[in-house]
């Protein structure tokens, strides 16, 4: 079976998962804790990159995450565990998900249209699913260059007309605005449950977990700055500025000239954050077939079925993205430190089983 | 065995299925694009205050079809009114059958009287819709904004078209107007400093125009729901937009003169290429700006002090006297004339802080600049700092050499 390569991990944490903070996000940000919007981001990229090493460690082990779970609780809890953790990834990549429905339906089109027009992204996420999930280290290779080109294309258009004394003064918003920016924004970050999943499909390479740590951190940095850049623009009214990274481009004042020629980074970055939001169903996908073993048809049914209870809860919350949001993000923010953060420390702990157990 | 080939084949019918399924909504729909012929595509709206609460006069695009031997847009100007913007706006569809689209709205005009209430509740429909472009103009209009839409301009078929002429990159870089967008005028209010300016728009009849003249396009009509405009439709008119209106958390509390709007385009560092008079023993010149850098310094030690400087490069542009050729020749500026200009422009910002003072209007940004630095002070100075404040004016006026 092809496996994922160290770069091709570093790739997902430096350039990829970032990606996917920079559309809703920010706004919310803004809304809780506004000029200080960078402050939670960071924190929440340090402590993720704490649980991303821990991860990174397991992988020493060069077991999956179900046989990791089976050698210590038997087949069974294994089982569970894999299925929880793939309900959880289907739970969290929902938000995303909804963000990437709203972000097609808001800006490629300029009247609201009806759910068909997003409909083919089920589509497209049933066929990427329905293939091994180490396909992504191919697929990370492609959009790592595609993500890079795209961010510092919106930056440059960007970054000339933001006033960035506007993050001023720093902690503004007091501990209590800084609390709730940290809290409701893990919603946004599962990158290392989405890692957990990867276990066993790459080899650990000497260094590599403070290697993905440092990366995963560079990456922060690039959304803490494209943060600060976006309040420098936004300002006051930051909050109202969904789809943060098609908004703040646009007023370069060549583009009388030149036309507006960031819509090609805009789409770069549009074309990452559709295949990083269909990796939490691949993930569950990968879970389930764990689970249930690997059977010729599985994957395809399992792709079909998932896909089309997504595109079901997505009708169903067609006009209550709001309500999805809160709910996830803010009722329920605390399902996320407890997948995200508190798992991978703990499973550090767990007694090294069989690498080639399977279900 | 067969099954096991049928299973195999699953995923690849059922993707050319599922693509087929695609191209039909494609070929059956467009994907929902838009009928230019069934929608209302808006160039400018004129928001007032009416009876009902808001009146949006809209400047809608119309097609032209087959007839193209004349060139110009053509529009049409139709006024609806509402209890919200946005029933205004709804209300085009009702009268007309035309579905508004905002997409392409370059500019939003307020009315004098929308302005005396805060300015926001006129501009909470465009900043709420994601299909308007938050960098459209926005500007202030003398007397009612629906007889400026429906005015018929001297310079261009669409009225909208010859204002938004004024507030071109050169008129801006000329420091004769100062343009604002929908999003900055937000920043504005929503900031520290609960501060904005627009320009000013006034119109006049072209002198020498004959009523209801032709202005080489196929012109705008007038609305259908509208009240009329009176006398401006048929009558050619000409707009400036050289005064400034100032704004205190989202009303208008004053004007400033066109000696005003170009001090505080100086203290932007905005202009290139603008003029401003000055005198040489009493003879008039004009002076023409090569280069302008210009800002503003809050100093909090001891006595608030607020530092105005502007640094002006100029050549001369012209005398209101006869002169020799040698004259001529030379771009260079007399000391006397420096002298003079520097007096002129510290006069400017002299009125400029005046009508700061006056208004507590603070295009400065004083209080954000003290909220940045020390968010103690602010707390301690932010209801009175405009009073306390000690301006300091540093003009320097240079010749090119």
């Amino acid at each position: 079976m092809n496996k994922i390569s160290e770069r091709q991990i570093y790739f997902f944490l430096a350039c990829i998962a970032p990606v996917g903070k920079l559309v809703v996000m920010p706004a919310r940000l803004a809304g809780y804790c506004g000029n200080d919007l960078w402050l939670p981001a960071l924190f929440q990229f340090l402590v993720q990159a704490g649980a991303i090493f821990c991860v990174l460690l397991l992988a020493k082990r060069g077991q999956s995450f179900y046989s990791l779970l089976a050698g210590t609780f038997g087949r069974v809890l294994g089982k569970i565990g894999i299925l929880l953790i793939g309900a959880f990834l289907l739970y969290a990549g929902f938000l995303p998900l909804l963000e990437q429905k709203l972000f097609v339906q808001g800006v490629f089109y300029d009247t609201l249209p009806s759910i068909v027009s997003f409909a083919p992204f089920f589509l497209f996420a049933a066929y990427l699913c329905s293939k091994p999930i180490a396909s992504y280290g191919r697929l990370f290779d492609l959009l790592a260059p595609i993500a890079i080109a795209g961010f510092f294309g919106v930056l440059l258009f960007s970054a000339g007309t933001a006033d960035y004394g506007a993050v001023l003064p720093v902690g503004a918003s007091g501990l209590r605005g800084l609390a709730k920016g940290g809290a409701y924004s893990f919603a946004w970050f599962f990158d290392s449950a989405l890692l957990l999943l990867l276990l066993g499909k790459f080899d650990y390479q000497k260094g590599m977990a403070w290697k993905g740590a440092v990366c995963y951190l560079a990456g922060g940095a690039a959304v803490a700055f494209f943060l600060v850049t976006f309040y420098g623009i936004f300002e006051g009214t930051a909050l109202n500025q969904l789809f943060a990274f098609t908004k703040t481009s646009k007023y370069f004042s060549g583009f009388t000239v030149l036309g507006r020629v960031d819509y090609l980074f805009i789409f770069l970055l549009s074309l990452v954050t559709a295949f990083y939001t269909a990796l939490p169903l691949s993930a569950a996908v990968e879970s389930a077939l764990e689970a249930f073993g690997r059977r010729p048809y599985l994957p395809t049914l399992l792709s079909i079925a998932l896909s089309a209870l997504w595109f079901l809860l997505t009708y169903l919350f067609d006009f209550r993205f709001g309500e999805a949001m809160r709910a996830i993000s803010e009722q329920a923010f605390w399902l996320f430190p407890a997948f995200t953060l508190l798992l991978p420390p703990l499973m550090l702990l767990l007694r090294k089983g069989d690498p080639h157990a399977r279900a | 065995m067969r099954a096991r080939k049928f299973l195999k084949t699953v995923p690849m019918k059922l993707w050319l299925l599922l693509l087929a399924v695609i191209l039909f909504s494609f070929f059956s729909n467009d994907f929902g694009l838009v009928d230019i012929q069934k929608t209302a595509i808006i160039l400018a709206a004129g928001i007032d205050k009416s009876e009902n609460g808001f009146s949006v006069t809209s400047q809608i695009a119309v097609p032209k079809g087959a007839d193209r031997s004349q060139g110009g847009t053509s529009s049409v100007n139709i006024t609806t009114e509402g209890a919200t913007v946005s029933d205004c706006i709804t209300a085009l569809f009702g009268k007309t059958g035309w579905v508004p689209k905002l997409v392409f709205c370059d500019l939003i005009i307020l009315g004098e009287d929308a302005v005396k209430e805060d300015a926001i509740s006129y501009l909470n429909y465009f900043l709420r819709n994601e299909y308007m472009p938050d960098n459209c103009l926005l500007a202030v209009c003398e007397g009612k904004a629906e007889e400026l839409i429906t005015s018929t301009s001297a310079i261009d078929d669409a009225s909208s078209l010859a204002i938004e002429k004024l507030f071109s990159d050169a008129a801006e870089k000329s420091g004769k107007v100062l343009p604002n967008t929908l999003k900055d005028f937000a920043i504005g209010y929503y900031g520290v400093s609960k501060s904005s300016y627009l320009p000013y728009v006034q119109m006049s009849p072209q002198k020498g125009a004959s009523a209801g003249g032709d202005s080489g396009g196929s012109g705008s009509s007038g609305g259908s729901g509208g009240s009329g405009a009176g006398g401006s439709e048929s009558e050619e008119q000409i707009y400036t937009a050289e005064e400034t209106a100032l704004f205190s958390e989202g009303k208008m509390v004053g004007k400033l003169p066109a000696e005003q709007t170009l001090a505080l385009s100086l203290l932007q560092g905005n202009v290139f290429a603008g003029t401003f008079p000055a005198e040489e023993n009493g003879d008039p010149v004009t002076l023409t700006i090569v280069r302008n850098s210009g800002g503003t310094n809050l100093d909090m030690k001891g006595a608030p002090t607020a530092t105005l400087s502007a640094d002006v490069t100029c050549r001369l542009c012209c005398r209101g006297t006869t002169a020799p050729i040698e004259d001529i020749s030379s771009d260079a500026v007399s000391e006397a004339v420096l002298e003079d200009a520097n007096k002129v422009l510290t006069g400017y910002l002299e009125g400029l802080w005046e009508s700061f003072r006056e208004t507590g209007c603070d295009l400065l940004e004083l209080k954000q600049s003290l909220y940045r630095s020390s968010l103690k002070k602010y707390r301690e100075w932010k209801d009175y700092l405009l009073d306390a404040v000690r301006p300091v004016f540093k003009v320097s006026v240079k010749s090119m050499k």
